[in-house]
């Protein structure tokens, strides 16, 4: 039944390639996007999307595993259990060997190819994100009226909360304030305001290693000593009584409407707070401000992502040949260069943007339309070896603020020594085990159970598969060292 | 509603003698045309995706295919009846599922009785549209109202408790106060939607009945109990059987939504089991056969009611 297909590779080209990417913009761009088109152009192929709406993504992906009927390449949002499955089951080429041969794929970031991958092997091309998010988000003003400066340790931080809380910082002389909002949270070391902290207290990211060896986080000293201060901060009023439950959706409001002060979470967030706080009253220009990193008892340390986010994948069953793969490679590879780069982020000079004496604006303000000929198109962008594509420069202090804390991040951050590693064990009760930590610990915060109740939940976490998954992850550790 | 005959099989459309059931197909070819699309539809949406509950005896994967995934047998379903999760699963999913048809059965019934007996027949038709809005509300909305109302220090019936008592509930993070918030909200949301059957039911009820009653003297619960109750009874008991015959669907989304770290011992049930394992972790053939036993729990209970139901000479669903 592949008579076409093995023409069509005996003939040499393929002069198609077919793509399937989430779209995560109210409209796709349409065939006739002048991006689009110049980006054929640019690459030499004509490309052939299928669109998915992100929400159901994953569902879609499972069902085109099953159909066969596969493009030459297909965006993998993250490691699920389908596409691990696929993977086992050989689905998709590996691809370690042949990045070396590529202009940009072969300058591909050693760690964030790793993070990516399999155990060890590469099964996509991944899309690189922003390394260090994570930041402690603040109120200057309020900290101006109770008199404190920019905190720079846990004590400081601990300061700065109490005082919210106490000292009256909106000066209406009523005690409506507290320090932290934190949201209800699903998974674990996924970048909650808790993920962050530990970290900042010296607990290692997911897992410790001891002697050569994997340990869970939850085992450490330290990781029980952030939890005694989560434990403080809830005793005394200075996080929301309700973080077990608040809605995530609704987590800006309160540092909005003036009532808490400060929030753990992505740089992102603070310019929304920012913006949020300019539109309500334009005299709170600057009023938000970041910092990094807060100096704990293991020094400076930071929470970062794993560098990527999605990847680029594949399919043995559509792309046959070695030469065929080739081919894409180098398509994917073409789609790195900065031309590539600019029409997929910033779409096509003089219609999407003006750039004038190396000043760039952007002409889609307020025309959506224009943003959406390329914007999805950015889904299948990998930026590797790095973004070169134009951002507005913003010239608040914010944004500055921003910038420096990646830069400064990426020398303290403290990696999850287990990110590439896939054990079945996980992929089959991660969820449960997850859950049993997750919910020990904000039982532990809310004072429904103790330090023995916290091991006993350790216990059952051992007991329930925690054992099984030590003992795989050390192993799949060892062989991949 | 007793003079139902002993014979049901009227003999109209089986024909009688001597004539076979070409001829009777012949006969009414019009109305087995108008059949047809019914028939497709079932056979298309309803019967043919049933297949796929056959990869609970298969070890799945999305890749290798429905055709090419090995078989286990029964290996998903031993590995879920020894699971320690299950008798949690089961507990839970029962406790849930006994007060939802405790409470929330019987919500709309006693809703279109008083609704019954109001007079002014304006009011009655305004009231009633009122009270249908709730089921248009998704969930995500619900527990986002609930949340607004009932969280601590800021929601308003918080904020009403703490004024006259001088402290909180936890009623969104306590254990014990799970249960009685889903099905609290199944009320709220539910209960108008479901009075439309008995409403209806209510309207076939012969009016010079009433009549003979008040002139016996008979006052509003004498009339309600001897002559509404019996005159619906059969429409609570068909009602009754299909609620039981979904005992155990709970609703994955309200309690999903609902779930948080300080109530999953009581939260777990079936379906949200059912959605961790199948759709986020991946274990398709595992998730497919809970999803399966509890089908197959339903079906037995379903019987077992009209069972019962036809013990007790009543009518039955079929």
């Amino acid at each position: 039944c592949s008579h076409s297909e093995t023409s069509n590779s005996a003939s040499g080209s393929k002069d198609t390639i077919k793509i399937m990417a989430p779209l995560l913009s109210p409209e796709s761009p349409s065939d006739k996007s002048p991006s689009l088109k110049a980006l054929e152009k640019y690459t030499g192929k004509e490309i052939k999307v299928t669109w998915v709406p992100d929400s159901s993504y994953n569902d879609k992906f499972n069902i085109v595993m099953a159909s066969g009927e596969m493009p030459h390449a297909i965006v993998i949002k993250d490691k699920s259990a389908g596409f691990i499955k696929s993977v086992k089951a050989g689905a998709f080429w590996e691809l370690s060997p042949y990045l070396k041969d590529y202009k940009n794929l072969s300058q591909a970031d050693e760690k964030i190819l790793k993070n990516s991958s399999v155990n060890g092997e590469v099964y996509g091309i991944y899309r690189t994100r922003d390394l260090i998010r994570a930041c402690m988000i603040i109120r200057t003003d309020w900290l101006k009226n109770v008199g404190l400066d920019m905190p720079e340790t846990l004590d400081d931080f601990y300061e700065v909360l109490k005082a919210f809380k106490e000292k009256d910082p909106d000066g209406n002389g009523k005690d409506d304030t507290y320090g932290m909002v934190v949201p209800k949270w699903m998974g674990l070391g996924n970048g909650s305001p808790w993920d962050v902290l530990q970290i900042w207290f010296g607990a290692p990211n997911r897992y410790g290693v001891e002697n050569g060896k994997l340990i869970p986080d939850f085992t450490t000293k330290e990781y029980m000593d952030a939890l005694t201060f989560f434990k403080k901060l809830y005793d005394e009023g200075l996080i929301n009584k309700d973080f077990a439950v608040m809605d995530s959706a609704k987590w800006n409001d309160p540092v909005v409407k003036g009532k808490a002060g400060v929030i753990v979470d992505t740089g992102s967030r603070a310019s929304q707070i920012q913006s949020a706080m300019e539109e309500a009253d334009e005299s709170n220009k600057d009023i938000i401000d970041i910092v990094g990193s807060l100096e704990g008892p293991n020094g400076k340390r930071t929470f970062p992502t794993s560098g990527y986010s999605g990847m680029i994948t594949i399919p043995k069953s559509s792309v046959k040949t070695e030469k065929e793969l080739k081919e894409v490679l180098s398509f994917l590879d073409k789609m790195n260069d900065k031309e590539a780069q600019i029409l997929t982020n910033n779409g096509v000079k003089g219609r999407n943007y003006e750039l004038k004496d190396g000043v760039f604006t952007s002409l889609e303000k307020n025309n959506k339309s224009l943003l959406y000929e390329h914007e999805g198109l950015a889904q299948f962008s990998m930026s590797i070896p790095k973004s070169e594509y134009y951002i507005e420069d913003q010239k608040t202090k914010l944004f500055q603020h921003r910038k420096d804390i990646i830069t400064e991040g990426e020398k303290i951050a403290v990696f999850n020594p287990a990110e590439s590693l896939v054990s079945d064990v996980y992929t089959q009760k991660g969820a449960q085990l997850d859950n049993i930590i997750l919910d020990a610990r904000t039982q532990f915060i809310i004072g429904e159970i103790d330090e023995k109740g916290f091991d006993d939940a350790v216990e059952l976490w051992k007991k329930s598969g925690g054992n099984e998954l030590m003992k795989d992850l050390n192993k799949l550790y060892q062989s991949s060292k | 509603m007793e003079t139902v005959p002993k014979k049901r099989d009227a003999p109209v459309l089986t024909a009688g003698k001597g004539i076979s059931w070409m001829a009777a197909l012949k006969r009414d070819k019009w109305l087995y045309l108008l059949l047809i699309p019914g028939l497709l539809y079932f056979l298309i949406f309803k019967y043919l995706p049933m297949w796929g509950v056959l990869i609970a005896f298969k070890d799945y994967s999305p890749y290798l295919g429905f055709w090419k995934s090995e078989w286990v047998g029964f290996d998903y379903f031993k590995d879920f009846f020894m699971n320690p999760d299950f008798f949690r699963l089961l507990r839970n999913t029962l406790m849930l599922a006994s007060l939802d048809l405790l409470f929330a059965f019987p919500a709309p019934l006693i809703l279109a009785l008083l609704l019954n007996e109001v007079r002014k027949a304006v009011y009655k038709r305004c009231i009633q549209t009122f009270i249908y809005v709730p089921h248009f509300v998704s969930w995500t909305i619900v527990v986002s109202i609930t949340f607004v109302f009932f969280t601590v220090d800021t929601g308003v019936i918080n904020k009403l408790i703490m004024s006259l008592t001088g402290e909180q509930i936890s009623f969104l993070s306590d254990a014990d106060w799970f249960r009685p918030m889903i099905v609290m909200q199944s009320i709220w949301k539910e209960t108008g939607w479901g009075t439309i059957l008995f409403l209806a039911a209510l309207a076939t009820v012969d009016q010079e009945q009433y009549e003979a009653a008040i002139m016996d003297g008979a006052g509003r619960f004498r009339r309600m109990w001897h002559i509404t109750l019996p005159a619906i009874r059969s429409t609570i008991i068909v009602l009754l059987i299909l609620r039981i015959g979904s005992f155990l669907n709970l609703g994955f989304e309200q309690v999903y939504l609902m779930t948080n770290s300080l109530n999953r011992s009581v939260a777990d049930i079936f379906d949200t089991y059912v959605y961790m394992m199948g759709i986020t972790q991946g274990a398709y053939s595992y998730s497919t056969a809970v999803g399966l036993f509890k089908s197959v729990v339903g079906i037995i209970l379903i019987f077992g009611a009209n069972y019962i139901a036809k013990k007790f000479d009543q009518e039955g669903l079929f």
